[in-house]
């Protein structure tokens, strides 16, 4: 496997920064900070570095470090997960339809096929303005319905692009003479999925999951950005949403929450990328 | 008889994470001009990194190379990489084990082979297709208008490897590389593939470098053999007497693992035990020792030196064949 | 070639195998067929080895895999030990293949890259639940020993670490971890160096003793195949030529196919080139194959009866069956 060590400068950053922002996720909370949502209304638009407020505040009294630790804790629990099970019902979905082959494998690829033919943020963008609004607008949707919504849109969203890759790794490794020679030993298929296909498959995916969870943050933010994602703050999106309209008088607000959403994204990009190729060198060897 | 192609005393080192690895030491080859000479070894006995290393194909920083490469009058040692480049197509051509990997899958044959007749001798593009046409009529191809217009992959690996000749014959060179050309082809092919550079040889007044791991291959198509063991040469002669008069063990052990149709059935094949020394650390004697039949105490200990006879048969070897000890 | 018929088939009640009429046909578009089995019929007896020989295409893969029923055939019996494996549901088949494994072309393609060698062969055992874990271990470094591979120095080693040759042994001591009856070699050493395959083909022959088994051979080239075979069946165009012992087809062969493909063969010597009655060009397509004798088309000998009657298989000498209108006498 890969050693922290043999890695690229650049990429050991890449890896201590999501590493960091796991930690600011998981742990964010337990921080001895006051609660993001605490207004102090003595330091309203207080620059970064300034005393007491390293990141400074927004126009309402808003601590941006504390902000920007309960947005990553949004956006990178609405990105894992929405990947997890995109990456576990499209790899189910696309082993088995190029494992079954014949009839299975045509509705199932058409439907990828459909899937990906419709823009990824419209149809985010349906389904969270269908299912997380009410009818009676004076009735603010909870949050954790917003969440599950947002999570639900963009697990579909993922479904055939992760479904497809699992589908082309399962065609090729299903093809090599070791599945056949596990056959000829008498194999169940079930077995042969579990033991020879799963196991190549899952390090294609994985990469492609890592570059995966790089867009779905960007399209959490798109959505609350465009008022359908997490509302007030509580993610990066919901960040930059809020922090738009200063952008004249305090655009560090804006700044900061872009600034932690690209380096994410970089970095998730980088990992994935560095996985894929160390995949296909192994792959150049086999 | 002049040499067209001549390397003195070549060495070929690779920079690898385990070390250094000398693929090719201390290699002496002429190749006479008009003749036909094979290289057989096994895979791992520097004979393709020998023959990519003699065309200046080898680059990069963990590739280092000393000693002399002349081709035709060139000495390709003292030329730049762009000299050394001019020479290819019109001077030196190469054909490659696996055609298919060496064709580009996503253009048509007629492109892949026009093109080269375009840069290289600024034909017109129609003027390119024909003569296209022509080389592919060279070289066997039935329906050779039909090919110009398919992909590598519509076509079988014996057609594929024509069409490869026919690219590397394209601007008449002088001197043809064949790097295991029919390894990956059924027999039949590989027959007629062989016949087609016999005679593409006579017509075109062609020297080729054969390179195969197959003695047999080598019996009927080539004037002179070099065998390569570990990197080095260890036997070269004119095919008829090596084959007559072996004198290096290595080769006899070789030539015994073959199976044969020329035998009877049921006639055992001898193996040579064992495998290649590892080429990041060499015995100090000689590197077939442990595997030969004949071998004695001095083989361990002293690297042997190259021998010549007086009819102009070399090998290495403190204990040759038909030679009292 | 083209032929079909029986005549060379035994019946005896040492049949390990019977093959009986086996036709597979792929649909490679609406109404393209590729024939690449055409009512083919053998028998391999018990302790023999029987080689297929063919050029690429000849459908000589394609039939073994039809008799392990990966996929199972189009039409056509395949009876191993008294079963016919083409009647029985998928669990019994499940079962049934044990007694008859495998060796693919490509030593390295036909083992698991994830997988150490330890795995490799446990996988069989583990499958049939053979033995508990000392039993299984001793089992597997007892094979690597037999396939001559020193089991502590590649046991925790994966596929990609080794040559093709010893790749080669590997996927030989995993085929034989089931005890099998029967091993079915597709191509086992073409993929390899003339010395290596040397090797590999001593090691079959010896397995075969040790183990006691029967073997199908199948191979492109005639002078691999002599020093393991006790019987050869040549193919063209998913049809057999000629069915005959080794020392009568190499001496004396009756097909214009089997001749020419003796002749490519490379003989190492120099004085001993052959030039002529090489084949010319390449197989028909299996689409449409050739009317009557499909090798009619390449054969120096063909006249106008080969186009219009397909010839049956009989004897011209003791054990020696072949399929041609004009045999060579």
């Amino acid at each position: 496997m890969l050693k922290f060590k043999e890695l690229s400068k650049p990429t050991q950053l890449c890896v201590l920064w999501i590493g960091l922002m796991l930690f600011l996720a998981v742990f964010g909370s337990f921080l001895p900070f006051e609660h993001w949502t605490f207004v102090y209304e003595d330091d309203l638009g207080v620059t970064p570095f300034s005393p007491g407020h390293i990141l400074g505040t927004d126009n309402n009294g808003y601590d941006l470090l504390t902000s920007a630790i309960a947005g990553t804790r949004m956006s990178i629990f609405i990105a894992i997960t929405a990947v997890g099970l995109g990456g576990l019902i499209g790899s189910a979905l696309g082993i088995t339809a190029a494992f079954v082959r014949g009839k299975v494998d045509l509705v199932l690829s058409t439907a990828f096929n459909v899937g990906l033919a419709i823009p990824n943020l419209v149809l985010a963008l349906a389904l969270v303005s269908v299912l997380a609004s009410n009818v009676d607008m004076t009735v603010v949707v909870p949050i954790w319905r917003r969440v599950m919504v947002l999570i639900i849109s963009l697990t579909i969203v993922l479904i055939p692009i992760l479904g497809r890759i699992a589908r082309g790794a399962t065609l090729t490794w299903s093809g090599r003479e070791f599945v056949t020679a596990a056959r000829s030993m008498g194999m169940r298929d079930s077995q042969i999925i579990k033991k020879h296909i799963v196991p190549n498959v899952l390090p294609a995916l994985i990469a492609v999951a890592f570059l995966a969870i790089g867009v779905v943050i960007i399209a959490e933010a798109s959505l609350s950005l465009l008022g359908v994602g997490i509302p007030d703050g509580g993610s990066w999106g919901g960040m930059i949403a809020r922090g738009r309209n200063d952008l004249e008088y305090s655009p560090h607000v804006l700044y900061i929450p872009v600034i932690f959403l690209a380096i994410t994204v970089v970095s998730t990009n980088q990992i994935g990328e560095v996985l894929r190729n160390k995949l296909d060198g192994r792959e150049a060897k086999v | 008889m002049s040499s067209l192609l001549s390397v003195k005393n070549m060495t070929v080192n690779f920079d690898t994470p385990r070390g250094s690895l000398e693929a090719v030491r201390n290699v002496d080859i002429e190749i006479p001009a008009g003749t036909s000479v094979g290289i057989v070894g096994e895979s791992g006995s520097g004979k393709t990194v020998m023959c990519r290393a003699a065309m200046g194909l080898l680059q990069g920083s963990t590739v280092s190379r000393t000693g002399t490469v002349v081709f035709d009058g060139h000495e390709l040692t003292a030329m730049t990489k762009e000299q050394v480049r001019e020479l290819f197509g019109s001077g030196m051509a190469m054909i490659f084990q696996d055609p298919l990997t060496a064709l580009n899958p996503v253009r048509r044959i007629g492109v892949q082979l026009s093109e080269g007749l375009r840069i290289r001798l600024g034909m017109s593009k129609s003027d390119a297709m024909a003569r296209s046409k022509e080389l592919l009529e060279l070289v066997r191809i039935p329906n050779a208008a039909a090919v110009l217009k398919s992909f590598p992959y519509q076509l079988s690996g014996g057609m594929r490897q024509r069409v490869m000749i026919a690219i590397a014959i394209a601007c008449n060179p002088k001197l043809l590389f064949a790097d295991e050309p029919t390894t990956a082809l059924d027999v039949t092919v590989q027959a007629q593939i062989l016949q087609l550079l016999r005679e593409l040889r006579e017509d075109l007044k062609m020297s080729m470098v054969l390179v195969t791991h197959d003695l047999g291959v080598v019996a009927g198509n080539t004037d002179y053999v070099a065998v390569m063991y570990a990197g080095e040469v260890v036997e070269y002669a004119p095919t008829a007497k090596l084959f007559a008069d072996m004198r290096m063990p290595y080769t006899e052990a070789l030539l015994n693992s073959i199976p044969r149709v020329d035998h009877k059935p049921g006639t055992a094949l001898t193996v040579i035990a064992g495998r290649l020394p590892d080429p990041t650390n060499r015995p100090s004697g000689c590197g077939f020792a442990p595997r030969c039949k004949y071998v004695q105490e001095k083989c361990h200990k002293e690297h042997p030196n190259l021998k010549t006879d007086p009819d102009g048969h070399v090998y290495r070897c403190w204990f040759p064949i038909g030679e009292a000890l | 070639m083209a032929g079909s018929g029986t005549a060379h088939m035994r019946n005896t009640v040492d049949s390990v195998l019977t093959v009986r009429d086996l036709t597979v046909e792929f649909r490679v578009a609406k109404d393209k067929i590729v024939k690449a089995v055409s009512g083919l019929s053998f028998d391999v007896v018990r302790g023999e080895t029987l080689a297929i020989v063919g050029e690429s295409g000849c459908g000589k893969t394609t039939l073994a895999r039809a008799v392990l029923q990966l996929p199972p055939p189009n039409a056509g019996e395949v009876v191993l030990n008294g079963t016919d494996l083409t009647l029985l549901p998928k669990e019994n088949l499940r079962s049934a293949r044990t007694s008859m494994q495998m060796i693919f072309q490509d030593p390295i393609s036909s083992l698991d890259p994830r997988m150490t060698v330890h795995q490799l062969i446990d996988e069989p055992l583990e499958i049939w639940d053979r033995g508990n874990r000392a039993e299984r271990d001793e089992r597997i470094n007892k094979l690597l020993q037999s396939v001559g591979l020193e089991p502590e120095l590649v046991l925790n080693r994966r596929s990609y670490e080794f040559s093709g040759g010893q790749c080669q042994r590997i996927s030989i001591a995993r085929a034989l971890a089931l005890d099998p009856r029967m091993l079915i070699c597709d191509e086992p050493v073409s993929a390899l160096d003339v010395s290596i395959q040397a090797q590999i083909l001593n090691l079959l022959l010896h397995m075969k003793e040790t183990f006691g088994l029967t073997m199908v051979f199948i191979s492109h080239d005639l002078a691999v195949v002599k020093a393991i075979s006790t019987r050869v069946m040549v193919m063209y165009l998913g049809k057999i030529c000629e069915v005959a012992p080794p020392d009568v087809l190499y001496a004396k062969p009756a097909h214009h196919y089997t001749r020419a493909l003796l002749n490519s063969v490379p003989i190492p010597d120099p004085t001993k080139q052959i030039r002529t009655e090489l084949l010319q060009g390449e197989p028909p397509s299996p689409m449409n194959p050739p009317s009557g004798c499909r090798f009619r088309t390449r054969c120096v000998g063909a006249s106008a009866l080969c186009a219009e009657q397909e010839p049956q298989l009989r004897e011209v000498s003791p054990g020696q069956f072949v399929a041609c209108h004009h045999p060579i006498v």
